[in-house]
């Protein structure tokens, strides 16, 4: 079927063995010349760093100091993974959603909105902002992700006792890296806050930011009329594929895994 | 725009320049598609690169894109002006914006890129 997305759900995994996997995600996207999808966990819980961030950045972060880093390919800030439900999707650059960075982003951002609509969970696409000059923009972006406010991130008012006038929480945001042959976005969903780290470190997950008395989805529910969102809003169906993409790739994930390990690529900036 | 320009499918330009050097940069389209840049990363003088090799990274807001060499040479100037204004890419992509400065190791490789008119159909296909 032409408009089929093929879609992973994998075992939680290290870091750079889920760097590893979409890497060969992305060869795989360019070999069917299709849109691919792979959902994961992570274990142990770890940081990864946006392409262009600063090894000693999140060496001196308070209250991830000690979490093994890896560095994505992706751009972005810094994401502290272990509470979140990651996904990477690949498609060829020359694909019709390959063609225009927004296009993703919408796809699997207003899903995951009106997907949490389905459960009463209120939730949104942040507005866009006032232009800002270059220099500007990247001087005041902060090191953690959901620190940061791009248009289109989910976020959800906070409902929790005594932050009703807090501003709404970012929830999920993804970045890509647009390969020469290849786009590969990088998005993760917050669900509870992440236990493994402290302090302004830790944001709240949906769990925490849905407030008391609403019921919080079973993550594969919550999953599957995502996904179910992110194909029609794409005008495809997802094809759920048994077994994890990662194991069945294991002996090229494990090689293309090795520079992802390798402090020269972590620590390269 | 320069009639004598030359176009990388991958969306960067050359122009021959005095001397058998070539300037490079990125397209117009390019930058308007990558949209609120906020860094960029350029190789050091003195690099040798192959065609279609990555020689540095530019990254917007939410994507993080290679620039590659449209010829093999030895990059032999670099604008370092450019990563702190990077508006400059937006605002003169073909002049102030430019990137690097290649000496080719064969004059007649960038015969084999896309002149104006072709670049212009590649990326008229690829906004529809």
């Amino acid at each position: 079927m032409a408009n089929s997305v093929p879609v992973w759900w994998d075992e939680q995994a290290a870091g750079a063995t889920n760097m590893g996997a979409d890497e060969a995600l992305v060869a795989e996207a360019v070999a069917r010349g299709m849109l691919l999808v792979r959902l994961y966990g992570w274990q142990p819980a770890a940081v990864s760093l946006g392409a262009f961030q600063r090894f000693d950045d999140a060496r001196q972060c308070s209250g991830i100091a000690s979490l093994p880093v890896v560095r994505r390919p992706s751009g972005g800030g810094a994401i502290i993974h272990g509470s979140d439900l990651t996904y990477a999707a690949a498609v060829p650059k020359h694909h019709p959603w390959g063609s225009s960075p927004q296009r993703l982003y919408d796809a699997f951002h207003g899903a995951m909105v009106e997907a949490l609509a389905g459960w009463k969970i209120v939730a949104s696409l942040h507005p866009a902002a006032g232009p800002a000059t270059p220099a500007a923009a990247s001087a005041q972006e902060p090191f953690l992700c959901f620190d940061r406010r791009a248009v289109g991130d989910v976020v959800m008012p906070d409902r929790r006792l005594g932050r009703e006038q807090a501003p709404p929480a970012k929830v999920m945001g993804s970045a890509q890296r647009r390969l020469e042959g290849a786009v590969l976005q990088h998005g993760s969903l917050l669900l509870t806050a992440n236990a493994a780290a402290s302090g302004s470190a830790q944001h709240p997950g949906i769990q925490e930011l849905a407030g008391d008395g609403v019921e919080i989805p079973a993550i594969k529910d919550l999953v599957s009329r995502w996904l179910e969102l992110v194909a029609t809003s794409l005008g495809a169906s997802v094809a759920l594929q048994t077994g994890s993409f990662a194991g069945a790739a294991r002996s090229e994930v494990d090689r293309l895994a090795e520079r992802f390990g390798q402090v020269r690529w972590t620590a390269r900036r | 725009m320069a009639a004598d320009l030359k176009f990388a499918k991958s969306h960067e330009w050359l122009r021959p320049e005095a001397g058998g050097l070539v300037t490079v940069g990125i397209s117009s389209y390019a930058v308007e598609a990558l949209t609120d840049l906020v860094f960029m990363q350029l190789p050091a003088v003195g690099k040798k690169v192959k065609a279609g090799e990555s020689i540095g990274e530019i990254e917007s807001v939410k994507a993080v894109s290679d620039i590659y060499a449209p010829v093999s040479g030895e990059v032999v100037e670099v604008n370092t002006a450019l990563p702190s204004h990077l508006e400059t890419l937006g605002k003169d992509p073909y002049g102030d914006g430019w990137i690097v400065r290649i000496r080719p190791d064969n004059p007649h490789e960038a015969d084999q890129l896309l002149n104006q008119a072709a670049y212009d159909a590649l990326v008229a296909g690829q906004s529809h």
